[in-house]
């Protein structure tokens, strides 16, 4: 649906000093999915978003929306294209003179649509943004969230086929980003639409999110299914990211313990156990007690679930004694699980004691 | 006092309004679109066209920076161009037309800049064409602030025709300065007064309610 390569944009500024804001990045959309892109601020997302409609024209590569080389075309073409991209933004953008059915009105009174054609259209959004009883009001008298909802609809109004979200939901507050992530869902789900957005929140893109990219400074560093990037972060900042909803980090009470890499004379083992999917439902701690004759003591634990699919984390220290440990991780290990050793701790230390 | 001065009055008044309405209508009919070129064609808005800014916004400069009174005197020729004459009611519109227009241009370019570009940009992305943003966004978004800035261009306007009567344009101001000051005329002097703080307050109002009621923020 929208397909994007090897897209550079470079700012000149005066002096001649120049900005290289996004350095040749190559993204495919499909049709139907939600695609989510992630990266800190100033890392180049919202430039790559707004590439996408050309409201910022890339100095560099092709931008194609459903089979259109956008970057081939006249600002006329242009501006015809654009009515089949649907457009939300983080500060919502509407009309503060007009009322909220006059705001979803607009992009139908651009093209000349006659009165009874954009009732037709405009009350059937209304109602699905759930803002029926607002429609007369003003944008000030209204609430983030709901200035968002209006903006959606307005998106909506022109009919297009891709929606793009420019942080979204970054000005709202945790309750109402569920709101209008479920009501996106939703969108994407009844209108098959295909919906880009760019966040720098992870719980968004865990919501949410079909495929996710990981931009870093003008460079797409990682990106694949939600599941797999959750699960199998390759990159630090991937890493960083996931963190602020599924901790990562050594748990407190390890923080002033030394970790050895080989196992010493008398330690226990600790390490992290990541379940994914059905293998989440298998009960292979007490497994592990049973068969090796060990003990595991569950020191973090997390489960979630990512797109309907359960997702885990344990952090357990092994003990007992040395050979059955060790045999205890290469079980572990032959499972479809993802192992992953901290370290082995001295038992005086460990945090069983 | 007596029935000539109170026809007197009168004349002066009826003057006045009609020097500055009809200068206030031209200045805001050729002030707003210059507003608005100022703000497109300035450096990375819808009609980018830096040269042209740039030269509108000296001529703009240089018109708001001669005083008054020269500029009434120096434009004579064209005043006569244009109403065949240099002296009169009717001639003074042109000179106050004139000092108006760039004032309007200058004050509806500051309300203009204050629509945030955001939502011009969201009208961009719906595929507007730029008559289309500015006929749809920017002026009525910015139109409640536009008409504060030609309400303190009515009331600049009726100080300026004050110094109307220096071309024998006459009005209250004119009044007030040859029969209030040159003759002594305490009575009448206050009375110009009197009118003028009325007809400024009463404007001031109209535009606040006009504002106010436009103002959707």
């Amino acid at each position: 649906m929208i397909k994007l390569s090897q897209i550079e944009k470079v700012y000149k500024g005066k002096n001649g000093n120049s900005v290289h804001a996004i350095k040749g990045i190559d993204l495919e959309v499909k049709r139907g999915e939600i695609f989510g892109v992630i990266g800190k601020s100033g890392a180049g997302k919202s430039t790559l978003i707004r590439c996408m409609n050309m409201l910022e024209r890339p100095t560099g590569g092709q931008v194609i929306v459903d089979g259109q080389d956008l970057t081939a075309m006249n600002d006329s073409q242009l501006r015809e294209v654009r009515k089949q991209i649907g457009m939300i933004f983080q500060h919502f953008n509407l009309l503060s003179s007009r009322t909220v059915y006059e705001n979803i009105a607009f992009p139908l009174e651009l093209v000349g649509k006659s009165k009874p054609e954009i009732e037709q259209a405009v009350l059937p959004l209304l109602d699905l943004v759930g803002l029926t009883d607002k429609r007369d009001q003003y944008p000030s008298q209204l609430s983030g969230g709901q200035k968002q909802r209006v903006g959606i609809a307005r998106a909506l109004a022109s009919n297009p086929k891709v929606l793009l979200c420019d942080e979204a939901t970054s000005a709202l507050d945790p309750q109402t980003t569920k709101s209008i992530l479920d009501l996106l869902k939703d969108i994407n789900r009844k209108l098959q639409l295909t919906i880009v957005l760019i966040t720098h929140e992870m719980q968004v893109i865990k919501e949410i999110c079909d495929q996710v990219a990981v931009i870093e400074n003008g460079l797409i560093i990682e990106q694949g299914p939600v599941l797999e990037l959750f699960t199998k972060p390759q990159s630090n900042t991937t890493r960083e990211f996931i963190s602020a909803i599924i901790n990562h980090d050594i748990p407190a009470i390890f923080a002033d313990t030394e970790f050895s890499a080989v196992p010493l004379p008398d330690s226990t083992l600790v390490l992290r156990i990541s379940f994914i999917g059905h293998s989440a439902e298998e009960p292979v701690i007490a497994g592990l007690i049973r068969r090796f004759n060990v003990d595991a003591n569950i020191i973090y634990g997390n489960v979630d679930h990512i797109q309907n699919t359960p997702y885990g984390t344990l952090v357990i220290e092994v003990s007992g004694e040395q050979q059955k440990i060790q045999e205890a991780l290469e079980y572990l290990q032959a499972r479809n699980l993802g192992i992953e050793v901290i370290g082995y701790v001295a038992r005086h230390d460990s945090a069983a004691h | 006092m007596s029935q000539d001065m109170i026809a007197l009055l009168i004349k002066s008044l009826w003057e006045t309004t009609y020097m500055v309405a009809v200068s206030s209508l031209i200045a805001a009919l050729a002030g707003i679109p210059l507003g608005v070129v100022l703000v497109t064609t300035d450096k990375g808005h819808i009609l980018e066209n830096v040269p042209l800014n740039r030269i509108l916004g000296s001529i703009v400069n240089a018109a708001r920076s001669t005083p008054f009174i020269i500029l009434m005197v120096a434009i004579i020729p064209l005043t006569r161009i244009l109403v065949g004459t240099s002296i009169g009611t009717e001639a003074a519109i042109v000179p106050l037309s004139i000092a108006a227009i760039p004032f309007v241009g200058r004050l509806v370019e500051t309300s203009l800049k204050e629509v945030e570009y955001g939502v011009i940009e969201a009208a961009q992305a719906m595929g507007a064409t730029p008559w289309q943003i500015i006929t749809k966004v920017l002026v009525p978004e910015a139109l409640s602030s536009i008409i504060l800035g030609l309400t303190i261009t009515v009331i600049s306007l009726i100080g300026y025709s004050a110094m109307a009567g220096a071309i024998g344009g006459g009005g209250l101001g004119d009044l007030a300065i040859r029969y209030g000051y040159q003759r002594f005329r305490a009575d009448i002097m206050l009375i110009t007064v009197v009118i003028l703080i009325a007809q400024v307050q009463i404007v001031q109002s109209l535009g606040d309610y006009a504002s106010k009621r436009l103002n959707k923020k």
